[in-house]
């Protein structure tokens, strides 16, 4: 999103400091919950959304003329999740929310080239590779077109194919033991998502022009996405492609009686930001994941999900924080009386199971379960 | 930042931990405005400390007091009517939001004893399991108890609660000693106000941290019950309503009395921006009557009785109205906080002040006088009565608010014509005082209570003799 000066100082000083963004909705059940991941754990001003808004204003009216290290350790150590602008605009109703401001914050930020170098290297990489992790390009999953002319094309995404396999394993199988035809690109380039995430927007134009050309070249009518980040980044930051984007999730409440067996599992689910508050995807894998476990909800969910922690950049610049987030939310699973932790993104998958290993907890993707629930 | 500042960031560092002091511009940037910023500029503190203990805060006075630096106390930092916002160069910025412990609640005494990064939303989570709640102000749920009372917290939602909810506090001074008031100073039982000698609470209240640092605070609690009623009077007037809140506050019959305009506060009262509320008599009486079995329904029979007689159109409305204003009044202010989003405007300001029942349309009309006079438009102007028990002197808190466009500058020059004008009206027409030392209104004031000014000068200058406490925000 291009916004304008004015647009941006408008929106700053439209921020009246209540800080009852940093909570989720206290009334009426009057429990005091935290929803700023950031803030929570680094305690300055800075780290809230408020606080943000005053150094975007700085810099922006020339105040802040230099990267120190405080500016580049509270703009990036925020996950972009967005909880504070759920809050703010049911009790404000404003328009122009903290995440795109944030987001305007860290592209007016990477031009002056005050950016984090871990996240410069994930650009370098994703130019070498065409991949966020730097990886040979090479399919880590058995992927492979099952019919050329398919309407669906199921784009796997750099985390589920490098890093959690078992999912993008998992959604393959779904395809084939439902029957259904589907397609994988010949050359699936990153998205984009991290480079738009952390204000590298011009290092994502090769991604956006190649992925557009490669979807429109295999015909397909519809896109189906295990990864919440990459659908959002294809909603908000592609052009309209004329193809329907859905997610898994999405997908699957389509195929109608699955013949799911359901398990005996207690399973809480994890509202991925990009999913939830930023695609407005809350029923869809609630409804899948009743068909294969018992759900328990947790305190902070749909728009005010705690966020796992791993998004904006944050996992590959602030792992310590990025695993703390994710401990609170195993945390919070527990307490609801769980025994899984059921996300449907991979990248929150990633972060809630390497937290995990302390906790006696499963974590898994949706798309995992109902795999594993449908009859072969 | 010079050499020799710097030394003192590392000494600080020392002190409360090297992730807990930094002069780094932009950590220190976000401190720099809060919801004041038409009235009090940005301004950046030298650097912010967070101290976590109170030994912390004793170490970290004194070597600012050894070196004369300004220290800003500052606990959530919201609500705050630019008291954080530094006036000189160099000062250090005392975060004290690691201190969000509460001591005790004690149900038999009715009391909790708070750290100054408690929030009312987190005191109420834990008192409502006494069936007990804090006094509220009517501000966002996420503000700091012990600020709000210290700074004289006496707009709260619930008429019953009365005007001072402070029993007795710890403070820390400049120069390292702890100040102990009431009964604390005697005993480890902080229960009592009037310990030993003069009422020394009541003495350091209501300065904007120049005195000292209040590192602990005990407060009253009050009794939540399970009997409650709501009801909704129209009015077209303010002067009207007045003799129907006498005779409650009189009789001493409701719980929860507050007069506000249909456009503003009533939104946030009421839950949702989505009711046409134009279609609703200009002024609303939102009455909550509560108590125990018995007196609750002879209280509830008497305010019907009055009602009768108000000439107000009792208003019927739906259910979730009534639901929402009982949880705003007896359970902390959130979705008040939507007035900040009346028409989209994002901002709102107020001059709060206390004054008698019997001036309630007076204060309204040059409210709108003065409004009109500096090219504010009516539909900005909106009011708000919130009386409060004992209701001697007919005390009420009245605010006098204007709801605009944060972000246009030039109607930020019009407010400030407007205090200008106001702060002088409103002192010639008489009032019993601020709400808070706002920006402009410590001089006007100053000038009218005569050798009481130079006697408060004294006695700051005794706690604070080297002017390190929130210099410049109150002389």
């Amino acid at each position: 999103m291009e916004l304008e000066r004015e647009e941006v100082l408008s929106a700053i000083h439209h921020c009246v400091k209540c800080k009852l963004c940093s909570i989720a909705s206290f009334h009426p059940n009057e429990e005091w919950l935290p929803l700023c991941p950031s803030g929570e754990y680094y305690g300055y001003q800075a780290f809230y959304a408020p606080g943000k808004m005053e150094i975007f204003r700085a810099i922006l009216e020339g105040e802040i003329t230099e990267p120190s290290e405080g500016l580049l350790h509270s703009i990036y150590a925020c996950t972009v999740c967005g909880a504070c602008y759920e809050k703010c605009k049911q009790i404000t109703s404003v328009e122009l929310g903290a995440p795109d401001l944030f987001e305007a914050m860290r592209h007016e930020m990477a031009s002056k080239g005050w950016i984090l170098d871990v996240h410069t290297s994930i650009a370098d990489k994703i130019e070498e590779t065409k991949n966020a992790y730097g990886e040979k390009y090479e399919y880590n999953v058995n992927a492979e077109t099952t019919d050329g002319d398919a309407d669906v094309l199921y784009y796997i995404g750099c985390t589920a194919r490098y890093r959690v396999p078992e999912i993008a394993d998992a959604m393959l199988g779904i395809f084939d033991k439902l029957g259904l035809k589907y397609q994988v690109m010949g050359e699936e380039w990153c998205c984009g998502s991290v480079l738009f995430r952390t204000g590298q927007v011009e290092a994502a134009r090769e991604l956006v022009a190649h992925n557009i050309e490669e979807i429109k070249r295999s015909g397909a009518k519809t896109v189906v996405f295990t990864c919440p980040g990459c659908m959002k980044t294809f909603e908000k930051d592609y052009p309209d492609m004329g193809v329907e984007l859905l997610h898994s999730t999405q997908f699957l409440t389509r195929q109608g009686n699955m013949n799911l067996k359901k398990e005996d599992l207690k399973a809480a689910y994890h509202d991925p930001c990009h999913l939830g508050r930023d695609l407005g995807i809350y029923e869809e894998p609630r409804a899948v994941l009743r068909e294969v476990a018992d759900i328990k909800e947790m305190k902070r969910e749909r728009e005010q999900a705690w966020c796992c922690g791993s998004g904006g950049g944050v996992k590959s610049a602030f792992d310590d924080f990025a695993l703390w987030s994710a401990t609170e939310r195993l945390k919070e699973a527990k307490e609801a009386g769980a025994e899984a932790l059921v996300s449907a993104c991979p990248f929150c998958k990633r972060n809630l199971k390497e937290a995990a290993e302390k906790e006696e907890l499963e974590v898994y993707d949706v798309v995992e379960l109902v795999n594993r629930c449908l009859e072969g | 930042m010079n050499e020799t500042f710097s030394t003192l960031v590392k000494e600080l560092q020392a002190i409360v931990g090297e992730r807990n002091a930094t002069d780094d511009l932009a950590i220190c940037t976000s401190y720099s405005r809060d919801q004041h910023w038409h009235f009090v500029p940005a301004k950046n503190p030298a650097c912010i400390v967070r101290p976590g203990t109170k030994e912390e805060v004793r170490t970290v006075l004194m070597l600012a007091n050894t070196h004369k630096i300004p220290v800003i106390p500052y606990s959530t930092g919201i609500n705050v009517r630019g008291l954080t916002i530094p006036v000189h160069d160099g000062s250090i910025l005392l975060d004290l939001s690691r201190m969000n412990r509460i001591l005790e609640i004690n149900p038999d005494m009715k009391t909790a004893t708070v750290e100054p990064g408690v929030t009312f939303g987190m005191l109420q989570e834990q008192t409502r399991k006494y069936k007990l709640r804090p006094a509220f102000p009517d501000a966002p749920l996420t503000v700091s108890v012990l600020v709000n009372y210290y700074l004289r917290g006496i707009y709260q939602t619930s008429a019953t609660d009365g005007h001072d909810h402070t029993i007795s506090y710890e403070m820390i001074l400049p120069n390292g000693e702890t100040l102990k008031t009431g009964s604390r100073a005697l005993s480890e039982m902080p229960y009592f106000r009037y310990g030993v000698g003069p009422d020394f609470a009541g003495m350091f209240c209501a300065h904007p941290g120049t005195c000292g640092v209040v590192t602990e605070l005990t407060a009253k609690l009050y009794r939540l019950y399970d009997n409650r009623k709501e009801y909704f009077i129209g009015f077209d007037d303010v002067g009207t309503p007045t003799k129907f809140i006498y005779n409650l506050m009189n009789d001493e019959l409701a719980a929860s009395i507050r007069l506000v305009d249909n456009q503003s506060w009533l939104k946030g009262i009421f839950g949702t921006f989505d009711y046409p509320y134009e279609k609703l008599p200009k002024f609303v009486l939102c009455v909550l009557v509560e108590g125990v079995d018995g007196v609750f329904e002879a209280k509830d029979k008497l305010v019907r009785a009055y009602m009768k007689e108000c000439g107000g159109q009792i208003q019927e409305l739906p259910a979730e109205f009534a639901s929402t204003f009982e949880h705003e009044s007896l359970g902390g202010a959130e979705k008040s906080c939507m007035v900040f989003g009346i028409k989209g405007r994002g901002n709102y300001h107020c001059i709060g002040l206390y004054g008698p029942l019997t001036l309630a349309a007076k204060y309204y009309e040059v409210h709108e006088k003065t409004a009109l006079e500096v090219g504010i438009p009516q539909d900005h102007v909106h009011f708000y009565i919130d009386p409060i028990y004992s209701f001697h002197g007919q005390l009420c808190y009245f605010e006098l608010d204007i709801f605009y466009d944060g972000g246009d500058l030039k109607f930020g020059e019009k407010l400030r014509n407007y205090n200008e004008k106001q702060f002088h009206r409103l002192l010639e027409l008489g009032i019993y005082g601020w709400f808070r030392p706002y920006a402009g209104i410590i001089e006007p004031t100053a000038e009218r209570i005569g050798y009481l000014a130079e006697v408060w000068k004294k006695f700051l200058h005794v706690l604070d003799p080297n002017e390190i406490m929130n210099r410049g925000k109150l002389f």
